[in-house]
This record gives structure tokens, C-alpha cells and sequence, in this order.
């Protein structure tokens, strides 16, 4: 941002009455590294999310070399591991060792904070019209905690009996005893530091998103007026207020459990085996309740931004009013609430009562409801559109994809019968993968491909991202689709090797070829990174609106001012989902624009419209 | 009275202290002959041969060299008298890793075999073997770090490839102030193409795949047919679904691509529809809840009393199995006691347990005879997997857990329905527990009542072992 070229439009807004936003040159350090400009930790939060993926990503793709390959040595991974791959031979261990990493790097760190992280701080201040969050010190705060967590998990990787290998649930005894997994020892300390700094910045950021939506929407912009990504953002947020100090403390319990011999989660086990301390009393249950409560609530920590993101994507890109606005908003509000009475479902053959397995079942299969009114809302906006096809959408589309897949196989999950002959198989792994893996991170994508000109002032390269988009679509695909067949065959998750089982032989094929679609997959994240990195600084300058949208963010200038707008805030006037309005001279009505007595949608002269070409395609009416 | 109780009672300690010194030769040494099986289960090579064989004539079999460090390790630490630590440093160089996460217990029986086996004369013939394969390992190192480069220049090159179109992509659009691709006719194309190729390839998959499966050859327990039938139904409806809205997203993005003249239509709401797809789910979902607690609550059901009674012990890294005998009452237990005396940790004061019968590694099924698993942890949580069953149900230390059902099919049926002549049931660990957690099996057999009949007979109960035949302990 060394260049600072006013757009025209601007300078005539600077002329108004311009508070105390007029700033001397910062310093490097207050400006790139301890900044309280929202936009600039929103930069980082996404620079900080795309490093900590792309090692996710890596050490997924060694844990599918071993997978597809079990009798090869790669003796280049010796170079890389080390002792960990001794003569290219992974060590189980570090296998364990690497899912856990993997899993918790990708669920907490990349698709927590780096897509609530990046967006939320983006968007928030700048479509609800406000100069910056409620308290930029804490939102500072809230990303230095996160790069210090991200920091000691890195570290973590390179203690002498390897990182935390208990899988990322962590559930004990297994995290508890350092006899029972070698990981479990300073590797295990070192994550749950790690993990409670990590709530830390989540609960700061939390905190910051809720009172600056709440508090500091500009004039004009009711609730009923906010983007989908804000109510989305919002609720996320406060689903990791209330979950994620159930977290914490049950973090803290198992630190005491692991350090000071207490048994909070520990039963029946002899002194010999735990570390001199006979332990008994405890509950190994109690520790996946306490982690449940907030695990669930967290996979819709993860998904809900995403789906904010597409509702804006898909609206903007097909031309259209975001089918059903409000039922899109009672939707995310029921998933919100019933996420909470749902977290027994990962618990199912836990031996838990079955009248209490029978509630969560209810719960889960009753959640499938907004979950199904959502993607018939996405197809009905898309019905009849207009649509613009820019690799926002292609990510978009694709994310109704995954979750649609995904989310059918979740009935299977969500019925406890059913889960008997499911629950940690490589079933679960296809489910979790394509509805939040997947789904999630295409939202993601959609999000940077869609924003990048707000957040850096360029545009990334278009046929490289449609490249990038069909490669990884159509590769994630190939992974995560053939696993069910996995797990239907009864083939565990977790699992090292399966060569050891004769009925597992069979899939030797099924591996390689879920191994290669992976490497491809891997590949095409390289072309993503150069577009990124290379965008930045030459890619071609954006617009101001470039994809002629309706929200706030757009009515700022390129470039960043702290402060976001040069001028007075804009004023609201209407919902942000005026596309191709009837009688409207644009297809697009941006929401600082006066209302001429329009908005009442299904009052206006669209209507016989609209019953005209419902006769002509009939597709869905 | 007391004084007969009093004798057996003494009898029983007796023959557990008989048996410490015992296993140190016998139990032990079969145990230890057990884990090296088991953990070279995964060694093609290994499948059937046992330590025994390879002291004493078969040394030139390629895997064999791991096995023989591993008892000449072994033996330096019997001679030593050192720990586990020892042994696991001293077998780093080895590819076999599973053998360095060993229990306590596994590391004792090991050790017991490697005792055993070093008074064997053939003992002395191996160690020529080892110092030949040091030298054949030495050998793929270079090709190694061959690769490495090789690796490191081909991202490398990939990624300046892609910088390179990328920019020339982009200069070429800006000279034409055009996009160089139309992406939007070229993305409505593509979209139509991988929804129609994609349905082929899930139709196809399911043809190729759904045999692997283990709704292939039906269920092989009672509750497993209404689980398959849940299965299905859940299967029919998800499907559908899944056609309907996959294929409309696609076709959507085919049809309504933008060409520049249509405007969309402004459509933001239609309550009518809105109420119907939301009851539409609402009501199908209904069904399968209805339909999901029935097929719950009946798997779920353990009251029969009929159940003959199987205790599953899961400890790092294996399974043992108790059955409960002629009383069908397991004995009570102590975890106390784990790992001292018995490994099962079994209560030495109730009488309940004296014909109980432990066996290693194996379970024994009657057909069509209900049985009630109760299960058991030492260490971690496993989970105890029968997927051909339909049953599973976590095994956590201190919890007791249970899952009954009636097995309905012989291996021996099973094997012909397959067409499979090796095929055995298995049971796995389905709960992540550590570094072998992969390996953790055990063979399940289900018996006609004669065969069942004959292989407990051929099994000796716990007090039984020492003081008369099995059939005739009298207990009460
Ligand atoms: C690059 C693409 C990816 C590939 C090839 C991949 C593959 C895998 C595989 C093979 C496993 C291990 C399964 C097992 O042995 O249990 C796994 C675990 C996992 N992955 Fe991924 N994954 C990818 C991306 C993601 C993403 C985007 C997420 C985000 C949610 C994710 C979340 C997880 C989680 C939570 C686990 C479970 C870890 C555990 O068992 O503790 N993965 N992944
Ligand atoms: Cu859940
Ligand atoms: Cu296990």
C-alpha cells in the first residue's frame, strides 16, 4: 500500500467534515505489526491462516503418502522428519502425530481464525458502516494471541518425543499419560498451551465482533438490513463466547490431570502406569462432554462464516435478491441454538445411556431442517439468475456442493442406530471432510477470491483462480467421495496401516488413487499461493466495485484509510439485496442509495413478473 | 464350609503364585510367541511363522533379519537384566516399529521367549544374517537424496511455470482490455459436463465399490438385518435428494449464466414455497428419527438374561476375552491387580471367577445364541469394532460398557457365502490408543453349538487348571 492514488469520487467526500482520521506516517511497526486497523489484522489473521494451511495441507499429503503406500520407503522424507522417518519409513508415532497436528491446525487455526479471523474483521467494521471495531486494542490483542498460539503449536512439532498425538480431541487417558503415547508428553503440554491461548484470541475477537455489530451499525442499517455474512459472523461469534470457556475449562482440568495427579477424567488405572499416582474416580467420559459441547458448536463455528460468505457471493453473483433473507437468518439462528443440544452425537457408543443417545438424536436429525431450508434458498437464488461466474461464485457453488454431500451423510451419523457400524470409520472422515473440510474452505476461497480487492487493492488473477478452482473442486472430490466406501467396509480411522487386514487389502487401489488426487489437489494449492502473493503487489489495480455490488464495503475507497471512509459514513436505506430491481436503472441498487418507497419486495409491480416466467420454467415452481 | 472355602480360596492363591513362576516358562513364553506373530502380522513373511522356526532352520527370508536383531537385542537386555527403555533404544534401527511400543506385560513375555529360545542350540546361526543386511541397507541411501533434488527442482519449476502463464495471462488481458478466457460461457460448460460425468462416476463407483463393503454379504448378527434396512432407507431417500439438488445446482450454473442481455429476476421471497420445503424434510426427517429409535433402542437392549456372558479386555495392544463359564457370572476384578499377578486383574476372592476361562487374542461365538460382551479397559480407550456384526461400543478403563447381540452366521457359512476361504471375523480397536493402535485385532470365530462345546472344553478355567478336570470343579 505504498501508493496512495485517490479515486475521484473521494476527494470530494474528503472535503466533508473529516474527524480526527487524519493520520502522520506511521511507523512500520504501528502500522504492519502492532496494528489496531482492522483491515491490517484482518490481513494478518489471513496471511497467518494461509501459512498454518499450507502446513496442514503438507502434512496431510506425507500421512497420504504412508496411507496409499505402506511398504515404500521415501527417503526424502527422512530428510524432513528426520528420525520420524527413519530410512523413509514414518514412524507410527509421528503418523498419529501428524493427524492431530493436521486436524487441529486445519479446524482451530485455519478455519476458526483464519476465516472467522480474516472476514469478521474485514467485513464487519465495513458493512455495518462503522470506522473500526468496538475495541481495536483488543482486536490487537486477539490476533497476537493467536500468532503466539500458532507459534508454540509450530513449536511443539520439534520436542523430542514429537508433537501431541492423541488426536486432535485429545480425548484421555490416552493425552493424559505420557506411558501410553510418547506425544503425550511435553508435545501434549505444549498443545494444550498452545490451545489455551487460542481460546484466548478467540474469546477476545469474540467479544469485539459482538459489541461492534451490536453497538456500532451505522445510521439506517437495522438488524434486518445486515448481510447474511453478518448475521453469520454475529452468531459465530456468539457460539465461541458460550462454548468455547466450556473448553477452557475442561483444558484446564486435564492439565491438572497431567501435571498435579488429580483423576478428573481418570479411572481404574494403576500407579505404574500413571506416572507413580494411583488414579481412580475420574470420568475419561467427562472430558468428551466438556470437549463436545464446544466441538460441535466449533464445526459451526467453522461452517457459518462460510455459509455467510456464499449467501453474498451467490446473491451478488446471480444478480438476485438472496432467496428467503429472513428465513436465511431463522435459519443460522436455529442452528445456532440446536448446535448446543447436539454434541452427544459424537458420543453415541460412549456406552452412554441410550434414552439420552435417543435425544441427541432427535437434536441432530431436527438441525437437518434449517440445514436443508439453507441450500434451497442458494437454489433459488440461483434460479432464474444472472449468473457471473467469477471463481467467488465457482467456489461458492462448489461449497453448496460439499455441503449438500456432506450434509446428507450426516443423517447417517446423526442416527445413533446408524452410528454404531459408522462412528470412526473412514465414513466419518468423507462426512467431516466434504461438510466442513471442504464446504468450509471453499467458503473461504470464495471470500478471498471475492475480497481480495478490498483487502489488498488488486485484483488475483482470474484464469489462474477458475484453474485453481476446478482443480481442487473436482480433487477434493476424488479424495473425500470414495472414503465412504472405506468406511462402509468397516476400515478404521486413525489406522497407520491397514495391511494388516486381510478384507482391507482390497482397497490397496482405492489408496494410491485417493493419494494422487491428493498430490493433485496439493498442487493446485501452489497456484493459489503464487496468485495470492503475486496479486498483491502485481495484480491489476481494482475498482472501486468491482463486482457491482450492494454492501457498504464498496462505497469505500480502494485504499485504506483508518477509518475506512474518508468522509462521513455512509447512511443505509434499504436491505442489501437489490439486484436487478424492476424498474431500477442498474441491476444493482448499492444500500446507501435513497429509497424511492420500494422496498417492500413482494408489494411492487415485479410481482406479475415474476408469475410471467414462472410459467415459462417451470423448473421449481 | 468355611474350611472348604477356605481350601479353595488357597488352592486358587496357590495356583496364581504357581502360575507367576510358571509363566516366566510356559504362559509367558506362548504370550510372547503371541506378540511377535501379532506384530508382524503386517510383514507378508511373517504371517505364519513364529520365532521358534525362524531359530531353528529359516534364516534367509529378507524380514527375518528385523526379527533376529530383535532377539539378539532382547537377549543382550535378558543377560543385562535392563528395562524397556533400553530395548526401544536399542531397536531404533529398526524398521519393525511396532515392536518398540510394547507394554510392560508384552516386554516381559517377549523376554520370557528370548530366554527360552537363547538355550536353544540353533540360536548361534543367525547373527551372520543381521551383518549381511546392514550392508544390503546401505545401498538405497543415495537414490535417496537423488530423489530429493529431483523433488525440490520440479516444484521448482512448477511454480516459475505458473508465475510465468499467470503474467502472460494477465498482460495479454491487458492489452486486449478484454479477459483472455470467456470464463463465463466456458464455467456454464464445464458445469453441465461435471454434473453429468460426475453422476456417472458416483453410479459407477457404487457398482465397483458397494461389493467391498460389508453390506455386501448381509449381516452376520440378529439387529443386523433391521440395521441394514436403516441403512437402506436412509440410502434411498439421502440419494435422492442428493440427485435433485446436486443436479439443480449444476444445472443452474449451466442455464442461467450470464449472456449480457437477460436481467435476472427479482425474486426474493415466496412463502408458500418456503413452508413446503421446510415441512417437506421436516416430515421425511420424521420418519427416519420414528424409524432410527426403534432400530436404537432394540440394538441398545441388554436385559436378556439368557445372554451368555463374554468379558473383552482391551490393554495396549491387544484384546483378551473371559468367558464366564458354567455359572455364567464373570468373577469380580480388582485393576489393582492388573499387571501384577494376572493381567486381567481378576478378584482372587470370588469364587464367581474360578471357572472362568481367559484366552488371548481369540473369541468364541456359539450361533444363535445371544451373548452379552461386557467390556473392559487396563491403560486407554479402545473400542471394540465387529463391523460384520453391526456392533461396536467404546472400551474405557473404569467404565464398564455392553452391547449384546446373537451372532447368525458361522465363519464356516460365511466363508462359503464369500467364496472366501480364509475369510475370519475380526474384532479391531476403533479408538485411537497408540502407536500399534492399527494392529490391535483379535480373530472372532463363530462356532456351531458342537464346535463351541469342543473348544471351551479343550480350554482350562482358572482354578480348575491345577486342582481337577474342568468339568468337575464344584463351586459353591
Ligand atoms: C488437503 C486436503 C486434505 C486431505 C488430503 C486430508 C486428509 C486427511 C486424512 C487422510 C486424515 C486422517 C484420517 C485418519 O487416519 O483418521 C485427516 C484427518 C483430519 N482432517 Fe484432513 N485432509 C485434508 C484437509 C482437511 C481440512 C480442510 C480440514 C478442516 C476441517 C481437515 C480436518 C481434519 C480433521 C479434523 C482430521 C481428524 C484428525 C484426527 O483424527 O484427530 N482436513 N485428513
Ligand atoms: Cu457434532
Ligand atoms: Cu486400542
Amino acid at each position: 500500500m505504498s501508493d496512495h492514488i485517490l479515486h475521484a469520487e473521494h476527494v470530494d467526500h474528503a472535503e466533508h467534515d473529516h474527524d480526527d482520521h487524519e493520520h502522520p506516517k506511521e511507523s512500520f511497526i504501528s502500522k504492519y505489526i502492532f496494528s489496531m486497523d482492522h483491515k491490517m489484522i484482518s490481513r494478518q489473521f489471513l496471511i497467518t491462516g494461509i501459512i498454518m494451511g499450507t502446513i496442514g495441507m503438507a502434512m496431510s499429503l506425507i500421512f497420504r503418502l504412508q496411507l496409499a503406500f505402506p511398504n515404500m520407503r521415501f527417503s526424502f522424507l527422512e530428510g524432513i522428519l528426520g528420525h520420524w522417518a527413519k530410512d523413509g519409513k514414518l514412524d507410527p508415532n509421528f503418523y498419529l502425530a501428524l493427524i492431530t497436528i493436521h486436524g487441529t491446525i486445519m479446524v482451530f487455526f485455519v478455519l476458526t481464525a483464519g476465516l472467522s479471523g480474516t472476514f469478521s474483521n474485514l467485513l464487519i467494521p465495513l458493512q455495518i458502516g462503522a470506522r473500526d471495531m468496538a475495541s481495536p486494542f483488543l482486536n490487537m490483542l486477539s490476533y497476537w494471541f493467536f500468532f503466539m498460539s500458532s507459534c508454540v503449536l509450530l513449536f511443539s512439532l520439534f520436542v523430542k518425543d514429537g508433537p501431541a498425538s492423541a488426536g486432535w480431541t485429545v480425548y484421555p487417558p490416552l493425552s493424559a499419560l505420557p506411558s501410553a503415547i510418547p506425544g503425550s508428553g511435553m508435545g501434549m503440554t505444549l498443545w494444550l498451551v498452545s490451545m489455551i491461548l487460542f481460546i484466548g484470541s478467540a474469546l477476545l475477537g469474540g467479544i469485539n465482533y459482538i459489541a461492534t455489530v451490536l453497538n456500532m451499525r451505522t445510521k439506517g442499517m437495522k438488524m434486518t438490513r445486515l448481510p447474511l455474512t453478518i448475521w453469520a459472523f454475529l452468531m459465530t461469534a456468539v457460539l465461541g463466547l458460550l462454548s468455547f470457556p466450556v473448553l477452557l475449562g475442561g483444558s484446564l482440568l486435564l492439565v491438572f490431570d497431567r501435571s498435579f495427579g488429580t483423576s478428573f477424567y481418570l479411572s481404574e488405572i494403576v500407579a505404574e502406569f500413571a506416572g507413580g499416582i494411583e488414579r481412580t474416580g475420574g470420568s475419561p467420559i467427562l472430558f468428551q462432554h466438556l470437549f463436545w459441547f464446544l466441538g460441535h458448536p466449533e464445526v459451526y463455528i467453522i461452517l457459518l462464516p462460510a455459509l455467510g460468505i456464499t449467501s453474498e457471493v451467490i446473491a451478488t453473483n446471480s444478480r438476485k435478491p438472496i432467496f428467503g433473507y429472513r428465513a436465511m437468518i431463522a435459519s443460522i439462528l436455529a442452528i445456532a441454538i440446536l448446535s448446543f443440544i447436539v454434541w452427544g452425537h459424537h458420543m453415541f457408543i460412549t456406552g452412554m445411556n441410550p434414552f439420552l443417545g435417543s435425544v441427541f438424536m432427535l437434536g441432530t436429525l431436527i438441525i437437518a431442517v434449517p440445514s436443508a431450508v439453507k441450500t434451497f434458498n442458494y437454489l433459488a437464488t440461483m434460479w432464474q439468475g444472472n449468473l457471473k461466474l467469477t471463481p467467488a461464485m465457482m467456489f461458492a457453488i462448489g461449497l453448496v456442493s460439499f455441503f449438500i454431500s456432506g450434509g446428507l451423510t450426516g443423517i447417517y451419523l446423526g442416527n445413533a442406530a446408524l452410528d454404531i457400524n459408522l462412528h470412526d470409520t473412514y465414513f466419518v472422515v468423507a462426512h467431516f471432510h466434504l461438510v466442513m473440510g471442504s464446504a468450509a474452505i471453499f467458503g473461504m476461497m470464495s471470500g478471498i477470491y471475492h475480497w481480495y480487492p478490498k483487502l489488498f487493492g488488486r485484483m488475483m488473477n482470474e484464469t489462474a483462480g477458475q484453474i485453481h478452482f476446478w482443480l481442487t473442486f473436482i480433487a477434493a472430490y476424488c479424495v473425500f467421495f470414495p472414503m465412504h466406501f472405506m468406511g462402509l467396509a468397516g476400515v478404521p480411522r486413525r489406522y497407520y496401516a491397514n495391511t494388516a487386514y486381510d478384507q482391507f487389502n482390497v482397497f490397496v487401489d482405492m489408496n494410491q488413487f485417493i493419494t494422487i488426487a491428493a498430490l493433485i489437489g496439493g498442487a493446485a494449492q501452489i497456484i493459489f499461493l503464487v496468485n495470492f502473493f503475486y496479486s498483491m503487489h502485481k495484480g491489476k489495480r481494482s475498482v472501486q466495485n468491482p463486482w457491482k455490488s450492494n454492501t457498504l464495503e464498496w462505497t469505500a475507497p480502494v485504499e485504506h484509510y483508518h477509518g475506512n471512509w474518508l468522509g462521513e459514513i455512509p447512511h443505509v436505506y434499504r436491505w442489501p439485496y437489490d439486484y436487478s430491481k424492476p424498474g431500477a436503472e442498474h441491476d444493482f441498487i448499492p444500500q446507501n442509495i435513497p429509497d424511492e418507497g420500494q422496498t417492500d419486495p413482494m408489494q411492487e409491480p415485479h410481482v406479475a413478473e415474476v408469475e410471467r416466467r414462472v410459467k415459462v420454467d417451470p423448473v421449481v415452481a | 464350609m468355611k474350611i472348604s472355602n477356605t481350601l479353595t480360596k488357597s488352592a486358587f492363591l496357590l495356583v496364581i503364585l504357581f502360575s507367576v513362576t510358571l509363566s516366566l516358562v510356559t504362559q509367558t513364553v506362548n504370550a510372547g510367541n503371541k506378540h511377535l506373530k501379532f506384530n508382524y502380522a503386517d510383514c507378508p513373511d511373517h504371517k505364519t511363522k513364529l520365532a521358534g522356526l525362524t531359530l531353528n532352520n529359516d534364516k534367509n527370508a529378507a524380514g527375518d533379519r528385523i526379527k533376529n536383531t530383535w532377539i539378539k537385542n532382547f537377549q543382550t537386555i535378558v543377560k543385562n537384566g535392563s528395562n524397556k527403555l533400553k530395548i526401544i533404544d536399542l531397536n531404533k534401527e529398526n524398521t519393525s516399529t511396532t515392536f518398540q511400543y510394547l507394554s510392560v506385560v508384552q516386554v516381559k513375555s517377549l523376554k520370557a521367549l528370548i530366554k527360552t529360545e537363547s538355550e536353544n542350540p540353533a540360536f548361534a546361526t543367525f547373527i551372520p544374517v543381521i551383518i549381511l543386511q546392514k550392508v544390503m541397507s546401505e545401498a538405497e541411501e543415495s537414490l535417496g537424496s537423488k530423489i530429493n533434488w529431483l523433488l525440490i527442482i520440479v516444484v521448482i519449476l512448477l511454480i516459475m511455470v505458473i508465475f510465468l502463464v499467470i503474467s502472460i495471462l494477465s498482460r495479454i488481458s491487458d492489452i486486449q482490455g478484454k479477459p483472455a478466457i470467456n470464463w463465463n460461457s466456458l464455467n456454464s460448460k464445464f458445469s453441465l459436463a461435471f454434473i453429468l460425468l460426475g453422476m456417472l462416476a458416483v453410479v459407477w463407483e457404487f457398482g465397483a465399490h458397494s461389493k467391498l463393503t460389508v453390506f455386501n454379504e448381509g449381516p452376520a448378527s440378529e439387529h443386523g438385518i433391521n440395521y441394514d434396512n436403516m441403512f437402506m432407507i436412509t440410502l434411498g431417500l439421502t440419494g435422492i435428494v442428493f440427485i435433485i439438488t446436486q443436479g439443480l445446482l449444476f444445472w443452474y450454473g449451466y442455464k442461467y449464466k450470464s449472456d449480457g442481455k437477460r436481467k435476472a429476476l427479482y425474486y426474493p421471497d415466496n412463502h408458500k414455497v418456503e413452508f413446503w420445503w421446510t415441512i417437506i424434510p421436516a416430515v421425511v426427517l420424521t420418519v427416519l428419527v420414528i424409524k432410527g429409535l426403534l432400530t436404537w433402542t432394540q440394538m441398545t437392549n441388554h436385559s436378556n438374561k439368557e445372554a451368555r456372558r463374554i468379558e473383552i479386555f482391551g490393554y495396549q495392544f491387544n484384546w483378551a476375552t473371559r468367558y464366564s463359564g458354567a455359572d455364567n457370572k464373570l468373577g469380580s476384578h480388582d485393576f489393582r491387580q492388573v499387571g501384577k499377578i494376572n493381567n486381567l486383574g481378576i478378584d482372587t476372592n470370588d469364587s464367581k471367577a474360578y471357572d472362568d476361562v481367559i484366552v488371548v487374542n481369540e473369541l468364541h461365538l456359539e450361533v444363535n445364541k445371544p451373548v452379552l460382551l461386557a467390556f473392559r479397559a487396563k491403560d486407554v480407550i479402545h473400542s471394540a469394532y465387529m463391523p460384520h456384526f453391526r456392533v461396536q461400543m467404546n472400551v474405557v478403563p473404569g467404565l464398564p460398557t455392553y452391547f449384546s447381540f446373537t451372532p447368525t452366521v458361522t465363519t464356516a457359512q460365511m466363508r462359503t457365502k464369500m467364496d472366501k476361504p480364509n475369510f475370519d471375523y475380526i474384532l479391531l480397536c476403533n479408538k485411537i490408543c497408540g502407536a500399534a493402535h492399527y494392529n490391535m485385532k483379535m480373530k472372532v470365530v463363530v462356532d456351531t453349538k458342537a464346535e463351541y462345546e469342543k473348544y471351551m472344553s479343550a480350554q482350562t478355567p482358572l482354578v480348575a487348571n491345577k486342582v481337577s478336570k474342568p468339568k468337575a470343579v464344584v463351586l459353591k
